[in-house]
C-alpha cells in the first residue's frame, strides 16, 4: 500500500513536469494574492508585475472561447515570445556544449527549440482552462535573477507550486526558467541534450529536433480540423 | 505503527525485496558502458534495460487496462478513488513527519485524516483541504534525506519505476509499516496495490502520453525530473546556491 504511495509520489513529480509546461502556456489566472506588503525589492516587484501581466494576457485568450484554437495558439505564442528569453533559455539549455556549435548551428538550434517547446505544449490549450494562478511569493537571487512563486489553484493540478525565474535584460524582465516542484525545464532540456550531444555531436540534435518539429507540425494540423 | 524487525515478513513483502535484491545484483555486476557518462548514473546500461521492461509492461498491460478503466468510470469517480487511497496513506505520513521532527506536519497530517476519514466519508472527497489543511507526503526516503542520507546513484526498479538506493529502503521501510498486510491473505495488499496502481494510471494517460511523445530521450528527461523532485522533497523547497550557479551561469 505505502509502495504505491511511494511510487504515485515519484510519477506525480515527471507529470508536474509536464503541467509546469503547460502552465507556462496555458493557465487561466483569477485571482492573485495581494502584494506583499512592504518587503519587496525594486527588482522583485517588477519581476513580479511581469509575471503577473503575463498571467492575465494568457487568461484573456483563454477566455475569449469564440477565436478559432489555432490563432488563439498563436496568440498564445506571441505572448510567450514577448517574455520568455528563450535565446538564453537555449544557451543555458546547452550549457558547455554551446561551444561545441558553429554559428549557423547555433542559430537553427534557438530556432528549432523555440518551436519545438511550442509543439511540444501549445496544441494542448484546450484542456487547461479552469485553473487559477497565484503568486504566493517572490525572491532576489545573490547575483540579480528574481524568481516569482506560483501556486495553481483548482482544476486538475490544484496545489502544484511553479517557480519563473526572471532575469533583466536592457532594461526588461524576461522568464528564463520554469520550475515545477522543483523539476527545472532548463535542467530537464540540458540533461536530455547533453547525452545526445555527446553521443552524436550537434548535429544528431538538430537533427532530432527537426524530426520532432516536423512530426508536431503534422500533429498540430490534424488537431486543427 | 508496527515495527519492522522481529516479526516474519508476510510473503509480499519478500516477493518485492527479491525483486529489488535481483534488481541490485544485476546493477552491480554489470560492466560499464563506453563513452562520456552521467556521474549521477553509473548503472545507466542496466538502468536503461530495465526502464525499456517497465515501458514495455506499461505499453501492452498497465495502460491497456488502464484505458478500459477510464472508459468504465467517470474522472471524478476515479479522482475520488484517489484520494481514498491518499487518504489510507496518512498513517505513513504522519509517522514519517514526526522521524522529520515536524510536529507542525504531523498534526496537520492526524487532522486532515481525522476529518477526511469522517466527513469526507473513508477518504473519498476531501474536506481538510478546503479548510487550509494541506497534505504533506513525507516518506522514509525522504526522512533518511533529511537524516543526512545521501541518495546513492540513480536507480530503475523493475515494475516501481524511477529510483535510488536511499529510496528503495525507504519503500521496503514504508511498506513494513503498513499496518493491515499482516492481518489480510496475501493477495489483498496485491490488488488493491494494482488497483491504486491502474487509477492514478488511468487519470494520466494524456499527461504519459503527451511527455513520451515530446522528449528527446524520455529515459534521461525521467530520470532528471525524478531526481530533482525527491531532491526538492527533502529540502522542502530551501535553495542550494551552487547548484543555481551551475545552471544559470555559464561563466
Amino acid at each position: 500500500m505505502s509502495s504505491t504511495t511511494w511510487i504515485e509520489r515519484k510519477r506525480h513529480g515527471l507529470l508536474r513536469l509536464v503541467r509546469t509546461a503547460m502552465a507556462m502556456l496555458v493557465v487561466v489566472v483569477v485571482g492573485f494574492a495581494a502584494p506583499g506588503a512592504g518587503a519587496m525589492t525594486e527588482s522583485e516587484a517588477g519581476a513580479r508585475a511581469v509575471i503577473a501581466e503575463t498571467v492575465e494576457q494568457v487568461l484573456a485568450v483563454l477566455r475569449d472561447k469564440s477565436t478559432p484554437t489555432e490563432d488563439r495558439i498563436r496568440s498564445l505564442e506571441q505572448i510567450v515570445y514577448g517574455r520568455f528569453d528563450l535565446y538564453v533559455m537555449s544557451r543555458l539549455v546547452l550549457a558547455r556544449n554551446w561551444k561545441r556549435f558553429s554559428e549557423t548551428q547555433k542559430a537553427e538550434y534557438v530556432e528549432e527549440f523555440k518551436r519545438y517547446l511550442t509543439n511540444s505544449y501549445g496544441s494542448r490549450i484546450e484542456r487547461y482552462d479552469q485553473q487559477e494562478v497565484n503568486i504566493i511569493g517572490e525572491r532576489e537571487e545573490p547575483r540579480g535573477d528574481v524568481v516569482i512563486q506560483t501556486k495553481i489553484v483548482g482544476g486538475e493540478f490544484e496545489g502544484a507550486l511553479v517557480d519563473y525565474r526572471l532575469r533583466k535584460e536592457n532594461g526588461d524582465w524576461r522568464v528564463i526558467d520554469v520550475v515545477i516542484e522543483g523539476i527545472s525545464m532548463v535542467s530537464n532540456y540540458r540533461d536530455q541534450f547533453k547525452s545526445i550531444v555527446s553521443s552524436g555531436g550537434p548535429e544528431l540534435l538538430l537533427e532530432k529536433l527537426r524530426e520532432k518539429n516536423a512530426a508536431g507540425m503534422v500533429v498540430d494540423e490534424a488537431s486543427a480540423q | 505503527m508496527r515495527p519492522c524487525g522481529g516479526d516474519p515478513a508476510p510473503r509480499t513483502r519478500i516477493a518485492v525485496l527479491s525483486v529489488i535484491a535481483a534488481a541490485l545484483t544485476a546493477g552491480i555486476s554489470c560492466a560499464p558502458i563506453a563513452g562520456p557518462r552521467d556521474p549521477s548514473d553509473p548503472w545507466e546500461r542496466m538502468n536503461r534495460g530495465i526502464f525499456r521492461f517497465n515501458e514495455g509492461l506499461d505499453r501492452w498491460v498497465v495502460e491497456p487496462a488502464a484505458k478500459g478503466m477510464d472508459f468504465v468510470l467517470p474522472d471524478p469517480v476515479e479522482r475520488a478513488i484517489g484520494k481514498f487511497f491518499d487518504n489510507s496513506s496518512i498513517p505513513i505520513h504522519f509517522a514519517n513527519a514526526l522521524l522529520q521532527f515536524k510536529p507542525v506536519s504531523a498534526v496537520e497530517d492526524l487532522a486532515r485524516f481525522a476529518i477526511n476519514s469522517s466527513i469526507g466519508i473513508a477518504g473519498f472527497f476531501d474536506p481538510a483541504s478546503h479548510l487550509g489543511l494541506e497534505a504533506h507526503r513525507e516518506d522514509f526516503g525522504q526522512t533518511l534525506g533529511v537524516w543526512g542520507v545521501p541518495p546513492g546513484p540513480y536507480l530503475v526498479l523493475p515494475v516501481f519505476g524511477p529510483s535510488n538506493p536511499r529510496d528503495t529502503v525507504g519503500l521496503v521501510a514504508d511498506s513494513f509499516s503498513t499496518v493491515y498486510p499482516w492481518f489480510v491473505p496475501i493477495y489483498v495488499p496485491y490488488a488493491i496495490w494494482t488497483g491504486r496502481m491502474l487509477n492514478w494510471r488511468s487519470l494520466n494517460l494524456d499527461e504519459i502520453a503527451a511527455e513520451r511523445e515530446a522528449a528527446l530521450d524520455y529515459y534521461v528527461a525521467v530520470r532528471n525530473a525524478y531526481m530533482s523532485y525527491r531532491e526538492n522533497q527533502v529540502r522542502d523547497q530551501e535553495e542550494d546556491e551552487a547548484d543555481e550557479d551551475e545552471l544559470y551561469y555559464l561563466d
